[in-house]
């Protein structure tokens, strides 16, 4: 039986029993797909980490401190859970020991901050290392055969061969040329701008002035011209081209070919493709696709068609339109 | 009598002296004017004997154009105009040199201005405490000490560097230097300037200190006429480097268009100098900081240990003020790129080189993580800072978060199952940290949290005795929380609008980190007055951690160096000045990140091995004489031999 000391011990009790059900709820909602994934997986990040202070503070309290040297440990292993089993879609590698390495790093940190904590972490080890106790005999000769025994299975890991395909350091974005030729016009990538960028007063619309026309239809009867616009490159992204074969009806570049390519097609949807390139980057890719990808494009990993030799220039532009408006991004202006 | 005519002898050789240097600082202006008439020589002529005119590549409207006063850029061709040593890389062996310069260019441009500060308070205190008025005096004096034999250093790796331009690039130094040919004589001679008030200023330390009297002040406004003149020089080998990458004042063919200045004032000039100073300050502090450390690890008594933790601590803090404003440099920096060519700021931050952002992200997280842990290692020797330590952990959190999100990339290294399993190339939550907005919010906000804990060292040895104390408290803690989620609200903000507007939102998220900086350490310094010391610093007892925390400061500052001037060499790509000559040299390709990350680390343990050593020296010259130690150990008293 726990002897509850304060109050302040009882609210700690209370507020654990009352985030079981609050992640509960979180987890319902997931698995029903009342919140998605991403949030899911959040949800579930900070719950774990308010838990883990919280339980830490209850078990303090109670008299039953854990040493550093076992807090450090199950830190990192939180830590570990979270990135690589929580967080999903599963993260790279290569992010995975970045993440890790400064977790690891600010753990020792954590360890080492004042005076009393280094002791507390460092004294065991030193004891460890120094003392005649037979237990500490049993783990020098327990660390030191595990320590190395890991590091060896570690680089046998390393050099065995492997029979996935190699890390690409895919440059995702490369730099445009200064301009392109298309249809026998050249195109200053620097100052192009898209020409059907058109306000309801005929006049050019500024970019980000197009969010009121965001979430209407542009499909009804008489709609303003940025819209008929948007329609007409709709037509491009849905029938003319068939975009949508592979970057998906969402534009999220989940469409029913996707998966027959490596890498699958860019997805719009993200915050990080259109949303981060100009109207003319997007210009260039569409109209020279993958064969006119740069140098520093390499391995030029990339299926997408020069789309010059099947559409006209205000084709593609209107379907950049359209896949701004339909994605809710901005393209990117310095101005 | 003989004192009087003593200090008349001294005040006529004073006057003198400053003559000399007064007529040191007119000859470059003299000689200037002299090539400045020669540059108008127009070297093609039309058939009517007019000058032919070029159009210059950046200047435009009625600036743009000028008479073609060179010749054009060479098409340079391999081995003709590249030379070689064996088999080693020419670009690595000139990268090197060039590396080892910079680093101590940037050391001993920075250390006079620190002097000019620490000679300032000194000054300024001596009136009311002569005691702390030496103190601060003497800081500013062994400073110096150490940047006098890295000023030797520095020039003859200025001299290696020429030597390894000629040898191994003459074509393109030929080139650059039949543009620069007036400023590169202007720079040398500067340079014999620089070197004449700098030993008069160095060796006349002792013969102007009159404590706070004219001798002293004139002894800092020859301080003050050597940073100006250093400052002079960076700039002028800043236009060099700023040419290359954002050519100006020549047309296409690369012709000279006769006016200098405008070659000089190319458009990533201004930012590049600016993120220069900021950039050499905070490296500099970091260095003396590491210098004071390692004379703490090896003090052998207490009153030493005291004097280089106490040292250690206020060029630390030097270090730090520079850093705050450097990452906002640096923006602005890269924004001047964007608006200059497009393609270069792809390339540089989400295109080839984006990697090496990462790298830099590491670094500058790096920096901010040791200086906040410093602070805390810092507070062990102050009473009444165990207040805050139950703080400590939530800092370091708050800063672990930042880091993460301050650190993911945009393009990710990975295999095709990788990418498959994640179902494209951005993550659907990491992704989001990818980008400036997420950038940004984490940057200001480990500034913000730096600041934060800057405040609380200074307030740990207090007990606040204004009756206002509790509104203090309260306003500081509102600042800093309203500060922070106006912070992270504008970041968020920042998806759901574009990126020009985007961009300007990074301004009221500084504005929010400055606010904090500011208005936070006024209030604090003023709930600060008539406080109650809890105890007595206990300088020299600062755990060896905090030392240690201090070297990886000023290594993190050089490998940042490192990194970045990689990064904005590299952005150039295969050209030697871009878009007008061409580098045709088997070394125009991109170093893999390895090989890059292997020379940076190379160049850093150079540079780190040279200051080791300079640091040695300094120590060597405070050492007794054996005779002086036996004296002493008699209990003589002997004359300092220096």
């Amino acid at each position: 039986m726990i002897k509850i000391r304060n109050k302040t011990l009882f609210a700690q009790i209370m507020a654990i029993i009352l985030a079981v059900p609050m992640l509960a709820w979180a987890g319902g909602g997931g698995a029903t797909g009342f919140i998605d994934a991403g949030t899911f997986a959040l949800v579930i990040e900070v719950g774990l980490a308010l838990g883990a202070i919280i339980l830490a503070t209850v078990v303090k309290k109670m008299g039953m401190p854990l040493p550093k040297l076992v807090q450090a440990p199950i830190l990192w292993a939180v830590c570990y859970i979270a990135f690589r089993v929580i967080l999903q879609p599963p993260i790279p590698f290569s992010l995975l020991a970045m993440y890790m390495g400064v977790c690891t790093v600010c753990i020792l940190l954590y360890c080492s901050l004042t005076t009393e904590s280094w002791e507390e972490f460092s004294n065991p080890i030193a004891k460890m290392l120094r003392a005649n106790s037979g237990g500490a005999k049993m783990s020098r000769y327990a660390t030191f055969v595990i320590l190395p025994g890991l590091i060896a299975f570690q680089t046998y890991d390393m050099m065995l061969p492997k029979f996935g395909e190699p890390i690409e350091l895919r440059t995702v974005h490369p730099a445009p040329p200064a301009s392109i030729n298309t249809h026998k016009k050249v195109i200053n990538l620097q100052t192009a701008e898209n020409p059907f960028r058109i306000g309801d007063d005929g006049n050019y619309l500024k970019v980000g002035d197009e969010s009121k026309y965001f979430g209407g239809n542009a499909w009804t009867g008489d709609v303003p011209v940025f819209l008929q616009k948007v329609q007409e490159g709709g037509q491009v992204f849905f029938g003319t081209a068939g975009c949508f074969f592979c970057h998906g009806d969402n534009l999220d570049g989940l469409g029913p070919f996707s998966f027959a390519f490596n890498p699958i097609p860019a997805n719009f949807a993200d915050s990080g493709t259109i949303a981060q390139l100009q109207e003319s980057f997007v210009f260039w890719r569409v109209a020279k696709g993958g064969p006119d990808l740069s140098r520093e494009a390499f391995p030029w990993a990339s299926a997408m068609p020069p789309w010059e030799k099947h559409l006209t220039t205000p084709e593609i532009w209107k379907v950049i339109i359209f896949e701004y408006w339909h994605t809710g991004f901005f393209p990117r202006t310095w101005g | 009598m003989s004192v009087i005519q003593g200090e008349k002898k001294k005040k006529v050789g004073v006057l003198l002296l400053l003559s000399m240097l007064g007529l040191l600082i007119l000859l470059p202006f003299a000689v200037t004017t002299t090539f400045a008439s020669g540059e108008e020589e127009a070297v093609a002529e039309e058939g009517d004997g007019e000058p032919k005119m070029g159009k210059d590549v950046f200047y435009k409207e009625e600036g743009q154009f000028g008479p073609i006063s060179s010749r054009p850029a060479p098409e340079l061709v391999y081995p003709d105009d590249y030379g070689t040593y064996g088999d080693y890389q020419s670009r690595t062996i000139l990268w090197i040199a060039n590396q080892q310069h910079l680093y101590f260019g940037s050391f001993v441009l920075a250390v006079p201005m620190f002097v000019w500060v620490m000679e300032l308070i000194g000054i300024l205190k001596y009136g009311k405490d002569p005691k702390e008025g030496k103190k601060f005096d003497d800081l500013a004096h062994e400073m110096m000490k150490i940047s006098l034999t890295a000023y030797s250093v520095t020039a003859i790796l200025g001299g290696i560097l020429i030597f390894t331009f000629l040898a191994l690039y003459p074509g393109f130094f030929g080139y650059l230097a039949s543009i620069f040919r007036p400023v590169m004589h202007l720079y040398a001679l500067l340079f014999i300037l620089e070197s004449g008030v700098l030993y008069v200023y160095y060796y006349g330390w002792d013969a102007f200190n009159d404590g706070n009297g004219d001798w002293k002040w004139t002894h800092l406004g020859l301080c003050t006429l050597l940073n100006a003149v250093g400052i002079v020089l960076m700039v002028m080998a800043n236009t060099w480097v700023s040419f290359m990458m954002s050519p100006a004042g020549v047309d296409e063919a690369g012709h000279f268009l006769g006016d200098i200045w405008k070659v000089m004032h190319n458009p990533l000039m201004v930012p590049i100098v600016i993120h220069r100073i900021l950039g050499n300050m905070s490296f500099g502090g970091g260095v003396v900081a590491a210098y004071a450390a390692f004379r703490f690890l090896s003090a052998t008594n207490q009153a030493e240990k005291a004097h280089y933790d106490w040292m250690s601590y206020i060029a630390s803090f030097m270090a730090v003020m520079f850093l705050i404003p450097l990452p906002f440099a640096g923006y602005w920096l890269m924004r001047e790129i964007y608006g200059y060519r497009q393609q270069m700021g792809i390339t540089l931050m989400g295109g080839l080189l984006a990697w090496v952002f990462i790298m830099q992200a590491t670094m500058i997280a790096t920096l901010f993580i040791t200086v906040n842990y410093y602070l805390m290692q810092a507070m062990g020797r102050i009473p009444g800072s165990e207040r805050y330590h139950g703080a400590f952990k939530f800092i370091l959190a708050i800063l672990v978060i930042s880091t993460i999100s301050w650190l993911t990339p945009h393009t990710l290294v990975m295999t095709p199952a990788e990418l498959k399993a994640m179902g494209g190339a951005q993550h659907p939550i990491v992704g989001n940290y990818g980008v400036m907005s997420a950038k940004n919010t984490a940057i200001n906000t480990m500034i913000t949290t730096t600041v934060a804990t800057f405040l609380i060292y200074q307030r740990s040895n207090f007990n606040l005795k204004v009756p206002w104390a509790w509104k203090g408290n309260i306003f500081l803690v509102c600042l800093f929380a309203l500060a922070e989620l106006n912070i992270l609200f504008l970041g968020i903000y920042g998806y759901f609008i574009p990126a020009n507007v985007r961009i300007g939102l990074s301004v009221p998220q500084v504005a929010s980190t400055l606010t904090c900086l500011f208005v936070g350490s006024t209030i604090n310094a003023k709930m600060l007055k008539g406080a109650e010391p809890i105890g007595e610093i206990r300088w020299g007892q600062m755990s060896r951690r905090g030392a240690y925390a201090l070297f990886m400061l000023a290594v993190a500052f050089t490998w940042t160096m490192a990194v970045m001037g990689y990064l904005r060499s590299s952005v150039r790509l295969h050209w030697h000045v871009n878009e007008i000559l061409r580098d045709n040299s088997p070394w125009a390709f991109t170093n893999p990140l390895g090989y890059a990350g292997n020379i940076n680390s190379l160049n850093v343990l150079l540079f780190w091995t040279m200051l080791l050593f300079v640091f040695w020296l300094a120590s060597l010259y405070a050492t007794k004489s054996p005779l002086a130690r036996e004296a002493e150990a008699r209990g003589e008293v002997v004359a300092a031999s220096h």
